[in-house]
């Protein structure tokens, strides 16, 4: 089964779309309801999804390893992580599913900078990526030329090794760290990002490095 | 004995008792107590003789006891700031494991 995980959080606009635009590339959708105060759950089962409700605002690192609970538990032998906002495109999934059966590797990271087709904001390419390049040598992780990418897809090999302790964005620089760490076999490839949103600025990536510095000290 | 001894005698004595209260309600452990009740009888000491703490704040190379003490306060203080902030981070990450597992109990069956 291959089954795409969602984190949604207050995303009923953009939700349906993505679902069925998804349901066309995959086997499942999952999305997971990050604790939304609109109807995002709703929307996205009527979409087509199963649904899975945080009751609270957990942040995404959670949403997406309660997406890899379930997914265990149902047997999928790949998954794929998939923004709920849109910006991603579904065009991408096939290419790199084919890839991570092929290429004798456990997952796929996605790579804004690998082609000229994403529209990435400058101070995101110029001023945020060498910061959180960075912070991810710091902290472990690989040698990535996007490490904070939502796309990425999982062989079961992977999906049964990692699990993430972060509950908010510090999983983008955890997932790559544990990788290394567990010696999985990986890869890039380009894909393309649309954005309508800024997303994370400067005060995001503070928190990033505040929670990946506490989790060292934590139980 | 001037106003500020006094009233600080009071406080340390309040605070002792709290200790010895929350001890006896095994809401804290003996290594906690013994180092709360300690550091209690310690401050009493510097505020009665500080000049006790000159003479090891001379021993340790800084000039004025008050300037030892208001280092070490720091330092305590930024410990137990960042003591709260990892017992805090550790509370967020059970507060995740309880809402997942509430989760999964409630998976909303698709239509596929």
């Amino acid at each position: 089964m291959f089954l795409a995980i969602v984190p949604a959080y207050n995303e009923s606009k953009r939700v349906g779309s993505v679902v069925r635009s998804l349901l066309l590339h995959v086997d499942t959708v999952l999305v997971v309801d990050d604790g939304s105060t609109d109807d995002t759950a709703e929307i996205a089962w009527q979409a087509g999804a199963t649904v899975l409700t945080h009751r609270l605002n957990r942040g995404q690192g959670a949403a997406l390893e309660t997406g890899h609970v379930y997914a265990r538990r149902v047997g999928a032998e790949y998954i794929l992580h998939f923004d709920a906002d849109g910006q991603f495109s579904v065009d991408d999934i096939l290419p790199a599913l084919s890839l991570l059966k092929h290429a004798q590797v456990d997952i796929i990271f996605g790579s804004r900078y690998k082609d000229s087709r994403s529209n990435v904001p400058w101070t995101k390419k110029y001023l945020l990526r060498p910061i959180g390049k960075l912070v991810d040598r710091m902290f472990g992780g690989l040698k990535l030329s996007d490490a904070h990418n939502g796309f990425r897809l999982f062989n079961k090999n992977a999906l049964h090794t990692l699990s993430l302790t972060h509950s908010g964005m510090a999983h983008a620089s955890e997932i790559p760290a544990l990788v290394k760490k567990h010696g999985l076999r990986y890869m890039e490839v380009p894909v393309s990002v649309m954005y309508h949103e800024y997303g994370q600025g400067i005060g995001g990536g503070i928190r990033v490095v505040r929670d990946l510095l506490l989790g060292k000290f934590s139980k | 004995m001037i106003i500020f001894q006094f009233l600080f005698l009071l406080f340390s004595l309040f605070a002792i008792g709290a200790v010895i209260q929350r001890k006896k309600d095994s809401a804290m452990s003996s290594i906690g107590t013994a180092f709360w009740m300690v550091f209690w009888i310690l401050a009493d000491v510097v505020v009665f003789l500080p000049q006790s703490v000159t003479v090891f704040a001379n021993h340790l190379g800084i000039g004025r006891g008050t300037d030892l003490v208001t280092y070490v306060s720091f330092a305590l203080i930024f410990f137990v700031l960042f003591r709260l902030h990892v017992k805090l981070h550790e509370i967020e990450r059970d507060i995740t494991t309880i809402v997942r597992k509430d989760a999964l109990k409630q998976t909303i069956s698709n239509k596929q």
